[in-house]
């Protein structure tokens, strides 16, 4: 059984190429299921976010799973329209087989395949995805082992990189920098000024952050009133400023016209009302709606919006630099994941051979015994005798197609050994029993045992 | 040096080592570990107090190396329990060396001209000038050190030096808390500290007063301590310059009390 990815990104698509493929919460499911129809595929589980639309699968014919999966891009997710810009899928598309697929589906679980390295929901979407496939039942062992071991993987790269520590975002540098100011942010008082867009936005951010003290002062009030009461803020008109400045801890404003709303003097004046305590000035005005001058009195910090992008931009490149470490982790973790996956090859390989085995000495033994007349207690002799023949010579060969300690050696030894013993030969001796072990093929006995308390339990 | 005081100085020093690991890599695993070496000096190092009475001959509190080992340990304690409450970890980077140093320098023999402080340091009133007087020196220290580390936050915000892989100072609150608190409790152990002092120079010369460069200078930094909390809570001085007035006031009063006695 191989894993097998095919999918399109931000990487290798454009935004309305991926848009077109994109499937939905309502037709995900019934996406699924009519993949699992198809006998060339096995398992599979369907992650579309903004960024990504990918299917991963199980099969046994990779070559006609490829094209069963890009007949599905085509028809059922793009609905038999071509792609947007006249190119085809394939020009979109990548695909991965096995450990190349384990691997890739690693990196984007830990975020490091994504746009923003280190953000956290795409392995929130992940978990959805393979709690739908669970739940229509598209996803078996193999799946359900892989993205188990993708969570914990994403789950070791955020413990033990700093892949996500540092806020990329304008919104999250500046909570994060008011953390640098402030001990506690929700005993704060925010006063917003203006009432587009990118306040609403903070204002979300900030009561997130538990801020209960929200204010919002605008040129008409009436605006800042309809904000405020969205948010259970206070509304003020901008003569308010000076009253609300006394006792505001955090200002943040984007407001249109010229000339700076707060200016030295105010904020000054404000300061000296709240006994100096510091406060944290956000202009993402343009033009500015704050003096710059105001960073110099000593207990206002100011930052404009080409601070916080800065600041947000080295917190970027810092990511990347930890995806490095993240890789090794990967690597390390798609290691541990192929060991298992050469069980599951070696499996069902132990248990033909034994079947074969067996099924010759019950043929030799039928024969021989036929010919001979034994007396009381002599058959049994001569059976127990076969079967301890047969055990030790398969003996060995069974420890080392157990004994799988990398992966490529792993899979060789289990080549090697169904090359031997003809396994894969009809003509064989014993090969009469291959048609009752088909079943015990495709679900090898070892996937709910193997490795299962390694995983965190994160789904 | 007992072997209790050698095992706080070296459990403090691993904990400095760590912390400034912590910080220069950022690792805040091995900051949170440095917390714990700290606490674990701590005990160390109480314990070490606990049982210099088994010692032969016992040793004076007022002898000047034990007098900074104390000063250094109410610090950390003090500093202990604000982190309680506190997001202030990466302060055991200077807490833990300067606590090492304070308990193993002076084990190098450094002493008093006279050996053994100012004056015969028998009966009570020796020693409550002397635990009162460290006391309230090493929550001035503490907040001496936390100026510090504000200066370097708030320069470092104001010039906007945030980005990519930076140390996890704690907050310019949180620093400010600690000025506060260490101020508060500090100076009137102090102040304790120069009335005990002062009744100990009556117990033995019949005058309140000495005169002696020690007196002088200490009652100059008293002063300026004096000053520093009118300015902070009846003048509302910003925590910046409360930060720095807290670095220089404790620079003066480390000389006034230890600087003038090592050259006496």
């Amino acid at each position: 059984m191989k894993i097998l990815l095919l999918g399109m990104s931000h990487r290798s698509a454009p935004v309305e190429v991926r848009e077109h493929y994109a499937a939905d919460d309502s037709s995900t499911e019934s996406a699924l299921q009519m993949l699992t129809r198809h006998s060339e595929i096995g398992e599979v589980v369907l992650i579309s976010t903004c960024n990504r639309v990918e299917v991963v699968v199980t099969t046994e014919n990779p070559n006609e799973a490829a094209a069963r999966l890009m007949s599905f891009f085509r028809e059922e997710l793009a609905g038999g329209v071509s792609a947007p810009g006249g190119g085809s899928l394939e020009d979109y598309v990548y695909q991965y087989a096995d450990q190349e697929a384990v691997g890739h589906v690693f990196r984007v679980a830990s975020s490091i395949d994504s746009m923003v390295v280190g953000e956290p929901q795409i392995l929130g979407q992940m978990k959805d995805a393979y709690r739908s496939s669970v739940e229509i039942g598209s996803c078996g062992p193999i799946l359900s082992r892989l993205f188990q071991k993708a969570f914990a993987t994403a789950k070791r790269v955020k413990n033990e990189t700093r892949i996500a520590q540092r806020p990329v975002s304008v919104a999250r540098v500046a909570v994060d920098l008011a953390r640098q100011i402030f001990e506690e942010l929700s005993d704060k008082k925010a006063l917003m000024i203006g009432a587009g867009e990118m306040i609403e936005a903070a204002l979300f951010a900030l009561q997130r952050e538990g801020l209960e003290g929200l204010r919002v002062a605008n040129r008409t009030r009436a605006r800042a009133e309809e904000l405020a009461e969205r948010f259970g803020a206070s509304a003020h008109g901008l003569e308010d400023l000076d009253e609300v400045l006394k006792d505001s801890d955090i200002v943040l404003s984007c407001i249109g016209g010229t000339g700076y709303v707060l200016d030295t003097a105010r904020i000054s004046k404000a300061l000296a009302a709240r006994r100096n305590h510091s406060i944290f000035l956000i202009d993402i005005g343009v033009p500015r709606n704050i003096d710059p001058a105001i960073n110099e009195l000593d207990s206002a910090y100011l930052y404009d919006i080409d601070n916080l992008q800065e600041i947000a931009f080295s917190n970027e490149e810092e990511r990347r630099r930890e995806s490095a470490g993240a890789e090794e982790i990967v690597l390390e973790e798609q290691e541990r994941l192929a060991g298992w996956m050469v069980s599951l090859r070696a499996v069902p390989t132990i248990r033909h051979l034994r079947a074969r085995a067996e099924a010759v000495r019950q043929a030799e033994l039928r024969r021989v015994m036929s010919k001979l007349d034994l007396r009381d207690g002599q058959a049994e002799r001569v059976e127990a005798l076969t079967r301890s023949i047969v055990n030790k010579i398969l003996h060995r060969p069974l420890a080392r197609l157990g004994a799988h300690k990398d992966r490529d050696e792993g899979l060789a030894v289990v080549e090697e050994a169904r090359a031997l013993f003809g396994l894969d030969d009809p003509e064989a001796p014993g090969a009469e029993i291959d048609a009752e072990m088909t079943d015990e093929k495709s679900v090898p006995e070892s996937i709910d045992n193997s490795e299962g308390d390694e995983d965190d339990g994160s789904e | 040096m007992t072997e209790f005081q050698q095992a706080a100085a070296a459990i403090y020093l691993a904990a400095g080592i760590s912390a400034l690991l912590g910080l220069a890599l950022p690792a805040p695993r091995l900051t949170s570990i440095s917390v714990w070496g700290v606490g674990l000096g701590a005990l160390v190092h109480g314990a070490a107090f606990a049982t210099l009475h088994t010692l032969d001959p016992v040793p004076q509190l007022s002898d000047l190396p034990y007098a900074i080992s104390f000063m250094a340990w109410i610090g950390v304690c003090s500093l202990l329990i604000l982190m309680w409450r506190l997001r202030l970890a990466s302060l055991t980077a200077a807490v833990g060396p300067l606590a090492f140093l304070a308990v193993f320098l002076p084990s190098l023999g450094f002493q008093t001209a006279g050996g053994a402080g100012l004056m015969p340091s028998e009966g009570a009133v020796s020693h409550a000038h002397v635990l009162l007087s460290s006391a309230g020196l090493g929550l001035l220290g503490i907040a001496g050190l936390s100026g510090v580390f504000y200066l370097l936050e708030h320069r470092r915000l104001k010039q906007k030096i945030l980005g990519g892989r930076r140390m996890n100072l704690p907050s310019l609150e949180a620093l400010d808390r600690v000025n506060v608190s260490s101020l508060i409790v500090g100076l009137p152990l102090l102040t304790l500290g120069l009335i005990t002092g002062s009744v100990w120079v009556h117990a033995t010369t019949g005058a309140y007063w000495s005169g002696s460069p020690h007196a002088i200078w200490t009652l100059v930094g008293w002063g300026i301590y004096t000053g520093m909390f009118l300015a902070r809570f009846v003048g509302g001085q910003g925590a910046r310059q409360a930060a720095a007035s807290a670095v220089g006031g404790f620079v003066f009063l480390l000389f006034a009390v230890v600087g003038v006695e090592i050259l006496r």
